[in-house]
């Protein structure tokens, strides 16, 4: 049994009510604050290896992301679950919603859908303040109708400082691994064992683990590196990258990175805690008003860590990237920053020889690169 | 069936020639150029004395109509952009590269504005930033509310806003006043215009249906680059009264018309021709297609949105979810619905297209719905709408084939 599973059977023990929220950055702390657990749909690869049911409903065309979540909740995991939330994170997922009604419809276990619109109009252009707040309240609303619950400012103030503290020891964690202290594959593995666990059991679960590494010995790093892209590798392409002589220092992967990059604190209200997650969220291909400052955050990221060269992990049909690959490449080229795209479709990682050989030229060139 | 251009085909090569050029020419002569999505209300810039667009979108598929598709696709594959990526997309960006090489219009003039939105597809914004940092274009994003359900007013003044905030921006960069009776007169004939489409798109209602799919396809290019103008509302008066005609007249393009179908997704820009002959041959005709459909509607339904005569920015925020991609599942099946059971279709071609994932996400669902709840014959097809690398003729019009037994047999029992 997995540890995603395993998790999952404990959340359920709880009997709290189990909101399965589609990527990429759902407002976490709202569902939490009014005694909800919510679990963000991604990082499934190790538990959905078939996707029976997604395939009656989506084509092999989309992304994996969107695959394996359609397939956790048609499928009987999704049983586990009491309602969906969703955002307008890209053209497929804000689609999903109903394709997945529709199905839990027909299943015989509908479960109510909310949905909010976070603006994407760059803020120096419109000023959709206003807006967004009313969407967040909406939300709160339509969570208390359904639920039959309510809203505390106290006890979102307290969840906010809990998904911080999260935040906060997942940056830990990969400095620790930047240092050498723990392997990024060790982190991936405690990132891994940490999904779909309440927020009270990921802080015991991540502290525990910090403490752990924070003992061990640093190794030495040979060449630091970044990656990038919408989720990690899969941990056989990590070990390659470790094996060819390259260690990840930072990363720039919208399950990670972007995640947990930043978390604002709270000053005033909810809605305003919002405004300023979205706003100054870590720049992400998806967030369509962050995309000027992508390149100066990467290049910022890059000089910070001192790492000597970018993997970007391709996820199969997320255009978002993939728009944005060709200037990045090219923009890091001019600055002498090595890169190289590897790309990971649903399949893929049972088959990395190619990834591998992908991953031990670019080792290659970074060593090259390094005398210059 | 009847090939060779009738007198609105010639109008209608007239009037984009007429476009293009004029296009480039104003250019030329410093008027401000906006690069746009194919749904930003034009009207907008024909609010402005020396304001014209171009739209990336239709250039790409005229490139893609006229055989040149691929070879602007294969530049912008060897710039890095990934063969997955929307074929409209690389056409452009192939077609920018090396300053509109190939294209039948010589591309389009560089722009002062890149204005995109993200209603039919957010990617579109993603495809616009290329050029806004190659270019160094200033970028405006107008971002539109997917709906679920009818679009709401708090998304409508929210549109309205960004509308108006556009025209603020413009006006500070090209130093140009906006003339609010110079956009109404614009919204006049664009309203005009979109009245005598609907009635165009009405002629498929007879048996023998008086026009294909593939007519509308070619003649929406005047909704996409047209708006707003005289010739615009002139084209398609012409067209109505030409097609009334040769229905009065008993020409029909498939006049042994014995299948009735419908077409998902975005015209097959690089086989109209040979997919029509084709069709004609079997005395099918594609008499309708959401793509054209969805034109002068609000989301939800193919009947005609009337403007109201009261707020024309309200008018034009009002139809921004129309166009099939930026609204959700139940709308689009609705809408759908009504216009098969009125043309009275006998099958539905979904065609399945990479390029355009927003299109055809929702097809599985929507295709299992007609053949079970509608008890309609369905079939989908691979096809790409501007690349013809990946279209496949033979397997196409296997499952076609396929599709019209499905309907004899239907008939039979």
């Amino acid at each position: 049994m997995t540890s995603i599973i395993t998790n999952l059977l404990k959340l359920r023990e709880t009997r709290k009510k189990i909101v399965g929220c589609l990527p990429l950055y759902p407002p976490m702390e709202i569902f939490h604050s009014m005694g909800l657990v919510p679990i963000t749909l991604w990082g499934l690869r190790d538990m959905i290896r078939s996707l029976d049911e997604s395939d009656r409903h989506l084509q092999n065309y989309s992304c994996s992301v969107a695959r394996r979540a359609a397939e956790f909740i048609l499928s009987e995991s999704g049983s586990m679950l009491d309602g969906i939330f969703a955002y307008n994170a890209c053209d497929t997922l804000r689609n999903l919603p109903e394709i997945l009604s529709n199905g839990l419809q027909d299943a015989g276990r509908p479960l109510p859908l909310f949905q909010i619109h976070i603006p994407m109009a760059p803020r120096s252009q419109t000023d959709a303040g206003d807006y967004f707040r009313n969407e967040i309240f909406s939300l709160i609303r339509r969570l208390e109708e359904t639920f039959h619950i309510s809203f505390s400012i106290d006890r979102f103030q307290d969840s906010v400082t809990k998904y911080n503290e999260v935040r906060n020891l997942y940056r830990r964690m990969e400095n620790l691994a930047a240092s050498g202290k723990m392997a990024f594959q060790d982190f991936m593995v405690a990132f891994r064992d940490s999904g779909f666990l309440a927020v009270e059991d990921q802080i015991r679960f991540l502290s525990g683990e910090v403490s752990r590494f924070l003992k061990k010995d640093p190794k030495q790093v040979k060449h630091p590196v970044m990656i990038s892209g919408i989720l990690p590798p899969p941990l056989p392409v990590i070990q390659a990258i470790g094996a060819a002589g390259l260690r990840i220092v930072c990363n720039d992967i919208a399950s990670l990175g972007r995640f947990y990059g930043y978390s604002p604190d709270l000053n005033s209200s909810v809605e305003q805690y919002y405004v300023d997650f979205y706003e100054n969220h870590i720049p992400c291909p998806t967030l369509l008003y962050s995309a000027d400052n992508r390149l100066g955050y990467l290049l910022s990221l890059l000089h910070d860590t001192s790492a000597e060269g970018v993997i970007f992990v391709g996820e199969k049909f997320c255009e978002y990237e993939y728009f944005e690959f060709p200037y990045m490449e090219k923009r890091l080229k001019e600055e002498g920053i090595p890169s190289v795209l590897i790309e990971i479709a649903v399949d893929d990682e049972d088959n990395i020889a190619a990834m591998k050989n992908r991953i031990d030229a670019f080792a290659e060139a970074v060593g090259q690169n390094e005398g210059r | 069936m009847e090939t060779g251009k009738i007198g609105a085909g010639k109008h209608l090569t007239r009037i984009i020639t007429k476009a293009y050029m004029d296009l480039h020419e104003r250019a030329a002569n410093g008027a401000f150029v906006v690069w746009i999505a194919i749904n930003v209300p034009a009207e907008i810039f024909l609010g402005f004395e020396n304001v014209v667009y171009g739209v990336p979108e239709s250039h790409a598929a005229m490139n893609a109509a006229k055989g040149v598709g691929v070879t602007q696709c294969v530049k912008a594959e060897q710039l890095g952009y990934s063969m997955d990526l929307c074929s409209y997309a690389r056409i452009d960006i192939g077609c920018v590269s090396d300053h509109g090489k190939d294209s039948p219009s010589f591309g389009l003039p560089k722009p002062d504005l890149i204005v995109s939105n993200n209603n039919n597809c957010s990617l579109l914004t993603k495809w616009f930033d290329v050029h806004h940092r190659q270019m160094g274009v200033p970028h405006f994003l107008i971002d539109v509310p997917f709906c679920y359900q009818p679009q709401k007013e708090k998304d409508r003044e929210y549109i309205v806003r960004q509308f108006k905030d556009l025209i603020r921006v413009i006006e500070e960069m090209s130093g140009q006043k906006f003339h609010m009776d110079r956009f109404c007169q614009a919204v006049d004939y664009s309203i005009q215009g979109v009245a005598l489409w609907k009635k165009f798109l009405e002629f498929a209602d007879h048996k023998p249906s008086g026009i294909t799919a593939f007519d509308s396809f070619v003649h929406m290019a005047p909704f996409l680059i047209l708006r707003g103008v005289p010739a615009f509302e002139e084209h398609y008066r012409l067209l109505v009264e030409e097609t009334e005609q040769r229905i009065a007249d008993c020409v029909f393009p498939v006049p042994e018309e014995k299948y009735r179908l419908f077409w998902d997704n975005i015209a097959p820009w690089h086989q109209l021709r040979k997919m029509s002959s084709r069709l004609a041959e079997l005395n099918a005709n594609i008499v309708g297609a959401t793509y054209t459909s969805c034109i002068g509607t609000k989301e939800g339904s193919f009947d005609l949105f009337p403007f109201d005569g009261t707020d024309p920015m309200h008018f034009l925020a009002r139809t921004q979810n129309a166009y099939i991609c930026p609204h959700g599942l139940e709308l689009r099946k609705q809408a759908m619905a009504g216009v098969v059971r009125k043309l009275k279709i006998d099958g539905i071609i979904f065609a399945c297209n990479r390029s355009c994932k927003p299109y055809s996400i929702t097809q599985m669902d929507q295709q299992k719905h007609f053949f079970n709840q509608e008890g309609i014959p369905t079939v989908m097809i691979e096809v790409d709408h501007a690349d013809a690398r990946k279209y496949n003729e033979e397997n196409s019009f296997l499952r076609i084939e396929a599709l019209l037994e499905a309907i004899d047999a239907k008939r039979a029992a």
